[in-house]
């Protein structure tokens, strides 16, 4: 399924800069070669310095030449970049409840509080934890999404209590986090979640100005009810319990520095500074909240250099996509973030279980669900895990997102590091196996791709060795060996 | 290997003693263990001449050369005589050769590292060997080893096992590991073995099935590509086979330190090296870093492994960093710190066997003395690390 190639080339091209080439191999070892080197390398490779042919041969530029050590080297190479989808669904987000006291111009789903039928029955919420537990994966991660999951919280309580008891006999490793604006958090709440170690995730978009707007609350003081929930539950949970996400709307990209100010003047690590995603009430509103990939681009920029400023400035400080990517290019180790998987991580990394009684391979196809499309439903909940990850839909989601196959992939220097993503061709032109070069996943990883690697060649020292840390974070340094 | 000249009275052949003061002779002694008792007086020799007339078969009397004679009236008791039998401390573990007229400290409680020689046979050549491989049959080195491992008093907290290559025994090594599992328990083992034979199925599943011996396991590499190390260990095939190794280590849970020597071809490629390790081997415990010892071969490849470190200061700042980014632990050993940058005297462990260790007259002054780990006995006749100097800094390690 996902054999590596076992004849040559064993890498790939990409001009980055005016006689700047950028050379990938099968492995994600890279290497930077002026336009005449990387003609060498592909027409006469035994021409190339002898110092050049040792870093190539060392960097699998030509595969692993027959030798036993060295083909098991490369194996063991890529089957850690396959951890994440390969080792069973490790992440499981339960959809309790579509409620929620927001009503955001960008939101894909969430209903009014009160709109009945939203919430998951306690018969699909009991089967969604019993299933999680039919995943091989040691490390189970279970996440609650909404809506609002707080506005049930007996639904979060139950489950957590569920999965935490059938863990006396499982003992896998296990992580709790819960979505939430926090805007009704209480002392108890905590107290609970102290006891089972969950941890916060809210929604934070920037400063009051522009959160306010992006996420608007009848008593329009949504973004100080968040940083009450913020300082509630970090004095209850400690300082790293919560972590916060933004959605960039067209009104975002005014404010990349404040934003970033924002995230540090709150005490958050990073960022993620994530493009909106036009499905459900966004697609809609794509007029008013959309902008093109220059725009978000030209903002993540300033943004980005934001970010560094403050690592400068003593204040350690991630963008958590370029993290990503920087993990995926300097690190032997996959951090596992699903969205960037090849097969694709929608499903074979993680599952939604919707409020609707289905489960979804990724949070996207459950929004499609909400506009009538229930076509990305992997089946019921309460259907064994292996019929899901069998069904005709997975196989399909599958087979559109290997990237040693699909065109428009199986060329891309930055195959390795990356994955199509099926769902978004799909969502966009109906097709899971439409161009990949036209979806929006493939145009921003390119560009990301492109943009750190011209940093990397820039070969600031202090640059790089930043990189490496966001790269290489310490729980996966030493975690790697346990 | 510390070694004295001795001469000997009824010792047929080759043999393991633990060294046992009289008095505590009969806490000590065990059927199954040969016991070498340092006595100076008549009374004591008396004693030792009562026990064995006893029937106690497996005691030696070590005696002081300037006592002419001492005869038991009781029989003959086999015996050793030597110039300072206080050179002899309570617990070594000798082997007493009689036909060489010498006694070798196998090993001893008060040292800080513990060793014990396996075979001088070796699939690798390498141009700086300090120990070159012969060719002979000297398996008896196995047998002596085990024999050794049953005489020591107290378990140390580290033992190497050293050779030539030890894994050339294949499956017999496990004996090793066994005895000193349980012999010696709570003692972990440091290997020092270029790791090639793992790449057997057979040898390295009748090695580390259900091994309970804690081991680290010490394995040299010399270059990111095949024709790099192949090169250094003179030997066609050697990289890919410790590679393999590697990864079998690997798939066993096995602790590894990758040692690199600092000879010339090995400085030339050391940072695209450690970005190799890096990015292949983030799985290994610790890389070691290492000065050549002037001995063995390297004193016949002189070009290649004679170098003054204080010229490559950059390269090896450089190539600490690579693996600072990559996330590997780096020791530097062998090297005195004023053949180092000072940035890398954190890194410096103080590595030299005590048996070797020596200082030269400008350590005396020297700032850096006590964190620095000296210099190889050899030094004065052959080269160092670089030129030394004494330091004037005082920079805490």
């Amino acid at each position: 399924m996902i054999a590596p190639r076992q004849q040559p080339p064993f890498y790939r091209l990409r001009p980055l800069q005016p006689d700047v080439v950028v050379a990938v191999s099968d492995t994600g070892d890279h290497c930077f070669l002026c336009t005449s080197e990387a003609e060498t390398l592909v027409q006469r490779p035994q021409h190339l310095s002898i110092d050049r042919l040792a870093e190539l041969k060392s960097k699998f530029f030509f595969g692993p030449l027959g030798w036993p050590g060295m083909s098991r080297l490369y194996a063991s190479r890529i089957a850690a970049k396959k951890e994440t989808v390969l080792n069973g669904p490790s992440l499981h987000i339960l959809v309790t409840t579509l409620r929620c006291t927001h009503s955001c111009r960008y939101c894909q789903v969430s209903r009014a509080l009160d709109d009945d039928g939203y919430t998951m029955s306690l018969a699909d919420l009991d089967a969604a934890c019993d299933t999680i537990f039919q995943s091989p994966s040691k490390v189970l991660t279970v996440e609650f999404q909404g809506g609002d999951p707080m506005l049930r919280f007996d639904l979060v309580q139950r489950a957590i209590e569920r999965i935490t008891e059938k863990n006396k006999t499982e003992r896998r490793q296990l992580r709790f986090v819960v979505a939430s604006s926090l805007h009704n958090l209480t002392e108890e709440h905590c107290a609970f979640f102290k006891q089972h170690q969950v941890y916060l995730s809210t929604s934070l978009d920037g400063p009051a100005v522009l959160h306010n707007r992006n996420r608007p609350i009848p008593t329009r003081d949504a973004y100080t009810r968040t940083l009450d929930g913020i300082a509630l539950a970090r004095r209850c949970l400690g300082s790293d319990a919560v972590s916060a996400l933004m959605t960039t709307t067209h009104d975002s990209l005014a404010y990349p520095e404040a934003i970033i100010d924002e995230y540090v003047a709150q005490g958050f690590h990073e960022v993620f500074l994530r493009p909106l995603s036009l499905y459900g009430f966004a697609h809609r509103n794509e007029q008013v909240l959309g902008y093109s990939n220059a725009e978000f681009h030209a903002f993540y920029e300033r943004a980005f250099e934001r970010v560094l400023y403050w690592n400068r400035q003593g204040v350690p400080f991630r963008e958590v996509s370029a993290a990503i990517a920087l993990n995926k290019v300097l690190s032997p180790f996959d951090s596992g973030f699903v969205n960037l998987q090849s097969p694709t991580g929608a499903g074979l990394g993680a599952l939604i279980y919707n409020y609707d009684g289905f489960v979804y391979p990724s949070d996207e196809s459950r929004m499609l669900a909400e506009m009538g499309d229930l076509s990305l439903r992997l089946g019921e909940i309460g259907t064994p895990l292996t019929l899901l990850l069998n069904s005709p839909l997975q196989r399909k989601l599958i087979s559109a997102s290997l990237c040693h196959y699909v065109p428009g992939c199986r060329e891309c220097a930055y195959n390795p590091f990356c994955g199509p993503d099926p769902i978004e061709a799909y969502g966009r032109f109906g097709s899971t196996e439409a161009p990949v070069s036209l979806t929006g996943h493939c145009q921003r990883q390119q560009w990301l791709f492109d943009f750190l690697f011209s940093r990397l060649h820039a070969n600031d020292p202090w640059f790089v060795d930043l990189a490496y840390r966001w790269a290489i974070p310490e729980a996966l340094r030493r975690g790697a060996n346990a | 290997m510390r070694s004295l000249t001795i001469s000997t009275v009824r010792i047929t052949q080759r043999t393991v003693m633990r060294v046992t003061q009289l008095e505590n002779l009969a806490n000590e002694w065990a059927p199954s263990l040969h016991f070498l008792v340092p006595v100076a007086s008549r009374p004591k020799f008396d004693e030792i001449a009562r026990m064995t007339s006893g029937g106690l078969s497996n005691i030696t009397v070590a005696l002081p050369t300037e006592i002419k004679t001492m005869r038991s009236r009781m029989g003959a008791i086999p015996m050793i005589r030597l110039d300072k039998p206080e050179e002899l401390q309570p617990g070594d573990v000798v082997a007493v050769n009689p036909a060489h007229h010498s006694l070798q400290v196998l090993l001893r409680e008060s040292d800080t590292h513990h060793a014990l020689f396996l075979t001088n046979r070796c699939n690798n050549n390498c141009m700086m060997c300090s120990q070159p491989p012969t060719r002979q049959d000297d398996s008896w080195l196995l047998e002596e080893a085990l024999s050794a491992i049953r005489h020591v008093r107290h378990a140390p907290a580290r033992l190497g096992l050293t050779g030539g290559e030890p894994l050339l025994y294949g499956e017999d090594l496990r004996k090793v590991f066994d005895a000193v599992a349980e012999y010696l328990p709570g003692t972990q083992i440091e290997l020092l073995t270029n790791g090639r034979q793992l790449s057997d199925p057979a040898v390295s599943a009748s090695l580390l099935n259900g091994l309970r011996t804690p081991i680290s396991w010490f394995v040299p590499l010399y270059g990111h590509a095949d024709f790099l190390h192949d090169f250094v260990v003179q030997m066609h095939g050697a990289f890919d086979e410790t590679l393999s190794g590697l990864l079998c280590l690997q798939a066993y849970r096995q602790p590894i330190q990758l040692r690199v020597v600092l000879i010339e071809p090995v400085l030339k490629v050391l940072p695209q090296l450690c970005a190799f390790i890096g990015r292949n081997f983030p799985f290994v415990r610790e890389l070691a870093l290492m000065g050549c010892e002037p001995v063995g071969f390297a004193l016949a490849n002189r070009t290649q492994c004679e170098v003054n470190l204080t010229h490559w200061a950059s390269t090896l700042e450089h190539s600490v960093h690579l693996l600072d980014q990559h996330a590997i632990p780096v020791l530097l050993m062998n090297i005195p710190h004023c053949a180092l940058p000072k940035a890398l005297w954190s890194r410096a462990t103080q590595s030299i066997s005590d048996w070797k260790q020596t200082y030269a007259h400008e350590c005396a002054t020297c700032a850096q003395k006590k964190h620095c780990c000296g210099l190889f006995s050899w030094h004065k006749k052959s080269w160092g690390s670089a030129p030394i100097a004494s330091i004037k800094e005082e920079i805490a390690s």
